[in-house]
């Protein structure tokens, strides 16, 4: 069940909300932990057990370090983290029998995290009850934000005076309306603009990538970017709405990443939280760029590896990891040099490059994906049964689904609506994009390939 | 208090509560069709479902009011067997393919068929869809009815293929009915025309042994009830499964992105086989 199941929205989520708040504050945290569990018991029934072993194995380490400070200790849990992911991504990739946990990657991050900051001293105790509703947090357990510990020590809703004030039932709505809001534009990019033009992104594998015209394998590339986009910024803003609305500060994953003015940038704005992670835990104790520029390059090759290990270990993502690195490494060391080409350049890095390095992310197949970037870039005339008209065959489509993730993707767009959210006039949009959003659930169950269309 | 403040909750839990309520309401009536079950799917689903297929709480109950249509007066006295012969492209100046998305692509990916011939084909589009929806642009931006598009014009060979969308909503039998029903309201539409029923192409082997219902043995099953429309004088049946299947009877793989479509590349064989398959 994810958070556009009718039923989370319609049954499990009012009823958990109904059941946190009607209990005292101090309370709380305890009820977040059951519907989790329930939660994550729900997805994933039998590799609950791992998360169960982990966040066994990391609290009693955590004990350990807390009390010994010890940076071997620390090491050691670091290492029985990366090897539990790496068993499982590297074992799933070789046995068919191996299966990766729901949010396995996700939640592994956020025990290195804990320990870390264990160590660091930034976290002042030990606390089981905390550990487990940090670790297994049902709006971030199956695709994250990746957020720290301080996330869950933040929530207001678990303060015990609030509930002595007259006004707090107003609070707490408040609160629900406002991550009401969040859930309701991320259920709309999910499922009118992420889905459909996912349908789009599929039927070009239908036609074959030798058979794509060069217009439509662009517009493939950009369909596929928005796809991408709006399906995760989709999914984290229904996460942090649902965060919001349990009382936590909302979590910014997206922060319009393509009015970047660079690669680099981008990668700030984009999923942040893990970028963040990276550049926290592996990156800074590496020694970031204060130790030299080749030293610098190193650790960004490091880092990039990783990420690309992270997502994949198919070569698709090393290339993808890899080429994104070469391009910061060249805006920061040399395009950075000269502000003003920079200040072009970087822009057409964003609205260009990003594009076909997301192609390379999406086509596992390195056969398929040489077909695909030949029919972008021709050099090599590959095409078999290639129709001239096709582009305007998905434009007709899906020229409705492209243009609105245009428009959304512009910046000024979100800060409107920072700006004018209480609006009248925008919470009305905002109720009719959720009943839109229903509408499309209704007739597909989530899945946008769920009535195969054929 | 400001109700400001919590107006989109306001107004998605009274929204939530009305729709409900019609949904129960009418659960038994219009919505009957759309209706499974409340355990599996929340009430708030039943209206948009059935809002997605043009009925509302003030849809009139469907009677059915299938004309009168004598069947046999229509397929005639003529008993003539044909048999296939070769044609050439020429032969389908005046012919029109119906179908789903297996001959969207055919449109799209057979020039020599899409310069000669007339295609009505759209993505989804089912047996139970042909005749009764409005579903073929007429150019204008409008949608019309076979019936209201073909109206005025002149076929004298009507090809269809569809077929695989149906398969999980209703039987064999049920399927072989509403199909002899649009071959014979083609024939009454078209009376020259001769209609051919292009079996319902199978699936790739990795679909087949995956897919509980897209498999080929429901679609054989399916194949063999479209045969017996076919009476080989004015309706024939073309088994082109002969000229995309592999020996086990899959379609080839190579052939199929997705196990179920024919890459842009492969549409050919079916044109060869239509070309070798025309009846004079």
């Amino acid at each position: 069940m994810t958070f556009s199941d009718l039923n989370f929205i319609f049954r499990l989520l009012p009823i958990f909300l109904i059941i946190y708040y009607c209990v005292t504050p101090t309370f709380r945290k305890w009820v977040l932990l059951l519907g989790s569990l329930g939660f994550y018991y729900l997805n994933e029934p039998r590799l609950i057990l791992v998360l169960l072993i982990m966040n066994l194995i990391n609290w009693l380490f955590a004990l350990l370090l807390k009390k010994t400070n010890s940076s071997v200790i620390l090491a050691i849990t670091i290492l029985l983290n990366v090897s539990t992911l790496a068993f499982y991504k590297v074992g799933a990739s070789y046995a068919k029998d191996i299966i990766v946990p729901l949010g396995l990657s996700y939640y592994i991050f956020k025990m290195i995290s804990y320990q870390v900051d264990l160590y660091k001293g930034k976290i002042e105790s030990v606390s089981i009850i905390g550990m487990m509703n940090y670790f297994f947090l049902f709006p971030q357990i199956i695709a994250g934000p990746i957020s720290r510990y301080e996330y869950i020590q933040d929530n207001m809703m678990w303060l015990p005076q609030g509930v002595k004030d007259r006004s707090s039932i107003f609070l707490v709505l408040h609160q629900i309306e406002d991550g009401l809001k969040y859930f309701c534009c991320g259920l709309f990019m999910k499922i009118i603009i992420a889905d459909h033009l996912a349908v789009f992104w599929s039927d070009l594998k239908v036609i074959g990538y030798e058979s794509l015209s060069t217009p439509l394998a662009w517009l493939g590339a950009y369909a596929y970017t928005l796809n991408l986009f709006f399906d995760f910024w989709g999914y984290s803003l229904m996460a942090a709405g649902v965060g919001v609305m349990l009382g936590f500060p909302f979590i910014q994953n997206f922060n319009q990443p393509y009015g970047a003015n660079s690669i680099s940038e981008f990668y700030r704005r984009w999923h942040s939280t893990l970028g963040f992670w990276f550049r926290d835990y592996v990156y800074f104790p590496l020694g970031g760029n204060r130790k030299g520029k080749f030293k610098s390059i190193f650790n960004l090759i490091v880092v990039w590896l990783l990420t690309g290990a992270w997502h994949g270990l198919t070569p698709n993502f090393f290339i993808w990891s890899m080429g994104i690195c070469l391009i910061i490494i060249f805006e920061k060391f040399i395009l950075g040099r000269f502000p003003k080409i920079f200040a072009v350049l970087g822009r057409v890095n964003v609205l260009v490059i990003i594009p076909v390095t997301w192609v390379i992310f999406a086509i596992h197949s390195t056969d398929n994906l040489v077909l695909y970037l030949l029919r972008m870039f021709p050099f090599i005339d590959i095409s078999v049964a290639v129709n001239r008209q096709d582009i305007f065959y998905y434009l007709r489509d899906y020229w409705a689904y492209l243009l609105l993730g245009l428009i959304l993707a512009i910046p000024c767009v979100s800060g409107f609506y920072k700006r004018h959210k209480d609006n009248l006039f925008v919470v009305l949009i905002i109720f009719a994009m959720f009943w839109i959003s229903i509408f499309s659930l209704s007739n597909s169950a989530g899945n946008p390939f769920m009535y195969l269309r054929f | 208090m400001k109700i400001k403040n919590y107006l989109l909750l306001t107004l998605i839990i009274i929204s939530s509560i009305i729709v409900s309520i019609v949904a129960i309401h009418f659960k038994d009536s219009v919505y009957s069709s759309y209706y499974t079950s409340i355990t599996t799917t929340p009430m708030e689903a039943l209206p948009f479902k059935a809002m997605a297929q043009g009925v509302y709480p003030w849809t009139e109950p469907e009677i059915n009011q299938e004309e009168k249509v004598d069947f046999e007066t229509i397929k005639g006295n003529e008993t003539t067997i044909k048999e296939f012969t070769t044609v050439d492209d020429s032969y389908f100046d005046d012919a029109l393919f119906i179908g789903d998305s297996r001959m969207l692509g055919l449109s799209q990916y057979c020039q020599a068929l899409n310069s000669r011939a007339t295609f009505y084909a759209e993505k989804s589009l089912t047996i139970y869809d042909i005749k009764n929806t409005e579903w073929i642009d007429d150019g204008d931006g409008n949608k019309v009815s076979l019936a209201k598009a073909i109206e005025g014009k002149h076929f004298s060979k009507i090809y269809i293929m569809v077929g695989i969308n149906e398969i999980g909503t209703g039987d064999v039998a049920s399927f072989k009915d509403a199909y002899a029903k649009v071959v014979y309201g083609l024939m009454y539409l078209q009376p020259d025309a001769t209609i051919f029923i292009n079996s319902i192409m199978h699936v790739s082997q990795e679909k087949d042994t995956t897919d509980e219902l897209y498999n080929n043995t429901n679609i054989n099953e399916r194949n063999e009830a479209l045969k017996e429309i076919a009476d080989n004088s004015r309706i024939f049946y073309l088994d082109i499964n002969e000229a995309v299947d592999d020996e086990n009877g899959n379609l080839k793989a190579e052939t199929t992105g997705d196990g179920v479509h024919l890459k842009a590349a492969y549409y050919e064989p079916w044109h060869q086989y239509l070309l070798s398959h025309g009846v004079e």
